[in-house]
């Protein structure tokens, strides 16, 4: 028997003075610093030059935003490597190590950093800081509707909040999952040591990051007034805060399209020996389809805010009536990329729901193919369906019954998914962990939010409920109440691999029932606004409404103190939580079989794959395991009848 | 625990076996799966009885019968899943004395082909039947009255006018005959507004420099409100207005009482001819 020696850690490798180059000067306050000091001078002389011209406020506040997203990624060394590359040097193996984070201990996640696993962790904070701001606004909201003529707000500013609401939810779900966990997670679970391209997965977030002010910078430039649809012409002529608001979509679209490529690319080409894409775990699956779905629809989202950015700052007319453009152009781009865009954000916490009930029931995942195929055909669906947004615009009312036919086909692929869920669940062992739990609050929300779902898909019943309460209140339930419960099961579920400690659950469970009970009595009272026929985003309303616009906002607030309970769940689970073992949940995928905290390109020794991660009951050995020690190396292969020297030989003539 | 009690358990665990069907897990899935359904469906004939405003037209009408018949359809599937779920979290929760160690494996089960197809098969039928449902209800409200009265909506920040063509007749208040067709052709001079007259079932976008068309019968008398239903800017909350369905014969006079020639408003009103008003619903 020889003794497994460890291989040294990687990131115990002593860097030289000069490792990493301009790196070593780069962060956070930088890229700020810089950013600003980019967007000032761009400020400066496009006010100087252009304020006057027709279009004078919209190029100068286009310019400035352009100038600070460009600037801020400068300054955070986003373009170092392909500078270097540019110039004819290269990056040494130091460099690579000191950007991956090496040395710099924990202030390596303020910088650009190409570890996947501080990529996640910094996509997770970015998340909460998004919800966090969006909830606030949402409590803004439903503040403001407790009376019926309440002076909280004025209008202008809840007209504004609304959109903004809309779009940092936008923006916080689709990088809910597909951020933290189809980065930190992901590569692990298919044994690979990074994502394909680490620089672009750095890349990924700062960009994102950089969108953020632009966002929030709508506030003071007059405030978005269209909504988050910002449907045109209204939002030609909204104040200079909408190009700021396109500019934001514009980054998050270069954002969200290389992540997608970068989720795809590894999964395709970095999967360990062994791991066949049959034997991929369900929630690789989830991020791919998700990831391949955004590279469809994000582009028409870049493409519909660049044109109206030229339509306010140039002149254009892409969606100007009355000089040639149409409105019904703007709705079919922006709707194109808007529905599959709400399968973006569900695929990844769907796919996540159905690995932790197959831990959870201590069963292998029901109907695997079944769900994969499931996935698959809601993505290609999910691309056919978009104009049924557009029933009561009047656009087209002969496509009325094919766009009814495939937003309802789309319920049989949905309703696969809810077979494999509670397939899963049959005869399961359940344990009820805290990411069980919100795995049936999932069950029960979605369920809700489906079946409102098909009264909307039918054009007579849209006819009453289009721009109603309703609406609002059926994809808060397919959005909040199923993906983002989804996704707080997997950050449950994963937490304690990614902060390597474990989350209380008495206070988890606490939250469990504020936030399931919140969502129930908010979104019930808006099924009621609904059916009594309240029109969405109105600040002023009948009082008619009064005590079901009473009962959502008592919801809305008894949610938010459940969310702020799961908050401090989390905070005080990161820095005083219990020590995690590697596998606190018995489970069988690769992530779980790493040390816990996972060490710099995760594997010290190649893992082994056998078999897919469902074993459960099965009596057999994991087929996916990380073995202690490497084995001996196999011999070369060299072909029949042919000596070692041949092979160079034999292969060229080949 | 005796050999015979032993017995009963195994038997009460299993699906098919000799315990009384109420005591199986099977049967108590069927009772939870029973009363879902039956919440489900009383839901669906209780919201819009008691919760949607009084429909004024046949359109309203077929909103009110889409909401009872979608929600019986789906009370029973959506029922299953709840009680399955539901089921397997009292019944087959573990419970362990140290709740860090997972409860001892479940039996395999990949898939069953089966169960598949039988769940493929009923809700493409209930896809099929609410698709049919929906073609049947649009297509039968496409029909155009040659004779519709037709009202000219003009949508703006932040208010609705109205105008009877052949009239002369400009308004801020929608007045509708009772149980005449009546065709709006909707427009707007700003942005896009959502003319939304809730009570009588349809809703239309009102787009700059395009006319869209719908059409409704109002069938009840009495007042609605006309909303609109896309955000339009700082005064979205406040554009809305009142409407009224009356009887041909006010109808008539309100047309004269703001600005209507007789003759224009009795043509408008479908009062002209003898005898049409007493064909007029009351």
């Amino acid at each position: 028997m020889t003794t497994a020696v460890a291989p040294p850690l990687l990131e115990d490798t002593q860097l030289g003075p000069k490792a990493g180059g301009f790196y070593r000067y780069q962060n956070i306050w930088t890229g700020l610093g810089f950013g600003i000091f980019l967007g000032f001078v761009a400020w400066l002389v496009s006010h100087a030059t252009v304020q006057g011209s027709n279009w004078g406020t919209d190029m100068v506040v286009t310019c400035t935003m352009v100038a600070w997203v460009v600037g801020f990624n400068i300054g955070m060394g986003t373009f170092n490597a392909p500078i270097h590359w540019i110039l004819g040097h290269d990056q040494t193996h130091e460099d690579e190590l000191y950007a991956a984070g090496v040395g710099q201990g924990s202030s390596r996640y303020l910088k650009f950093c190409t570890d996947h696993k501080v990529v996640g962790t910094q996509y997770l904070v970015l998340v909460m800081v998004l919800f966090g701001v969006g909830g606030t606004l949402a409590m803004m909201i439903r503040t403001q509707l407790i009376t019926p003529h309440s002076s909280f707000l004025d209008p202008q500013t809840y007209n504004a909040i609304v959109t903004i609401h809309g779009m940092v939810m936008i923006i916080a779900t689709i990088i809910m999952v597909s951020g933290p966990f189809a980065n930190f997670i992901m590569p692990i679970m298919i044994g690979a040591k990074d994502m394909a391209f680490p620089r672009l997965n750095a890349m990924s977030f700062w960009v994102v990051v950089s969108a953020v002010p632009c966002l929030l910078a709508t506030f003071f430039l007059g405030g978005v007034n269209a909504g988050w649809t910002t449907y045109a012409p209204l939002s030609v002529q909204a104040p200079a805060a909408m190009d700021a608001f396109a500019m934001t979509i514009i980054t998050f679209v270069v954002s969200v399209t290389v992540a997608g490529v970068n989720t795809i690319v590894t999964v395709v080409t970095m999967r360990a020996k062994g791991m066949t894409m049959g034997r991929l775990p369900i929630f690789t699956w989830g991020t791919v389809v998700g990831g391949a779905l955004g590279l469809y629809a994000m582009p028409a989202f870049l493409a519909v805010m660049t044109m109206m950015i030229t339509d306010r700052a140039t002149g254009t007319s892409f969606f100007v009536p009355e000089v040639g453009g149409s409105q019904w152009l703007y709705e079919n781009i922006f709707w194109i990329m808007g529905h599959p865009e709400v399968y973006v954000i569900l695929l990844p916490p769907v796919a996540a729901v159905l690995e932790i009930a197959s831990t959870f029931a201590r069963k292998p995942v029901f109907g695997y193919k079944v769900a994969i195929a499931g996935f698959v055909a809601i993505a290609a669906l999910s691309i056919m369906v978009w104009a049924h947004h557009m029933f009561t615009t009047g656009w087209a009312p002969n496509l009325a019954a094919p766009f009814m036919l495939t937003t309802e086909l789309i319920s049989i692929p949905t309703g696969i998914i809810f077979l494999c869920t509670i397939g899963t669940l049959w005869k399961g062992s359940i344990w009820t962990r805290l990411p069980m739990w919100f795995v049936y609050l999932f069950v029960w929300n979605f369920i809700i939010g489906g079946v409102t779902g098909i009264y909307l898909s039918d054009v007579p019943a849209d006819q009453f409920f289009h721009g109603d309460m309703f609406v609002t209140a059926h994809f808060h339930y397919t959005l909040l109440g199923g993906a983002m419960i989804g996704a707080t099961a997997a950050v449950c579920y994963w937490f304690p691999k990614v902060s390597g400690r474990m989350l209380n659950e008495r206070v988890g469970k606490v939250a469990f029932w504020m936030i399931a009970i919140g969502i129930q009595v908010t979104y019930f009272g808006q099924f009621w606004e609904g059916f009594q026929g309240m029109a969405r985003r109105i600040a002023y309303y009948n009082p008619h409404y009064e005590t079901a616009n009473q009962m959502s906002t008592a919801g809305a607030y008894l949610l938010m103190a459940g969310w702020l309970v799961f908050l401090y769940m989390m905070i005080n689970g990161w820095r005083h939580g219990k020590i995690a073992p590697a596998n606190p949940w018995h489970a069988k995928t690769l992530e779980w079989k790493v040390p816990t905290p996972v060490p710099l390109e995760n594997f010290l020794v190649d893992p082994v794959v056998t078999s897919d991660p469902y074993t459960y009951g099965e009596g057999v050995p994991d087929g996916q395991e990380v073995p202690e020690s490497a084995p001996a190396p196999e011999p070369e292969l060299v072909p029949a009848g042919s000596a070692p020297g041949d092979q160079i030989d034999a292969g060229g003539a080949s | 625990m005796s050999f015979e009690e032993e017995v009963d358990e195994i038997e009460a665990n299993t699906l098919l076996g000799g315990a009384p069907f109420f005591s199986r897990p099977g049967g108590k899935i069927f009772i939870i799966w029973l009363v879902f359904t039956v919440i489900g469906v009383l839901i669906g004939f209780y919201a819009p009885h008691h919760l949607l405003p009084v429909m004024q037209s046949p359109e309203g009408g077929d909103v009110w019968a889409t909401i009872v018949f979608f929600t019986v359809l789906a009370a029973p599937v959506a029922a299953l899943v709840y009680a399955i779920a539901f089921y397997s979290l009292f019944a087959w929760r573990h419970r362990s004395e140290d709740p860090d160690v997972p409860p001892p494996d479940a039996e395999p089960q990949r898939g069953n082909g089966p169960v598949t197809v039988v769940w493929l098969a009923v809700s493409t039928v209930l896809v099929v039947v609410l698709l049919f449902w929906g073609i049947a209800v649009w297509s039968a409200q496409q029909v155009s009255h040659p004779n519709a009265l037709q009202v000219n909506v003009t949508g703006q920040q932040w208010l609705w006018t109205y105008s009877y063509p052949g009239t002369g007749v400009e308004t801020r208040t929608l007045d509708l005959p009772v149980n005449r067709p009546v065709q709006f052709n909707v427009t707007s001079v700003d942005v896009t507004h959502g003319f939304w007259p809730a009570v009588l079932g349809v809703q239309v976008d009102a787009n700059p420099d395009v006319v869209t068309v719908i059409r409704t019968t109002p069938n009840k008398l009495g007042k609605f409100i006309v909303q609109c239903s896309q955000l339009c800017g700082l005064y979205h909350a406040f554009m809305n207005n009142t409407g009224d369905v009356v009887t041909s014969q006010q109808f008539d006079t309100w047309l004269q009482s703001n600005g209507a020639t007789p003759t224009a408003a009795a043509t408008a009103a479908g009062t002209s001819s003898s005898g049409s008003t007493t064909a007029m619903g009351k």
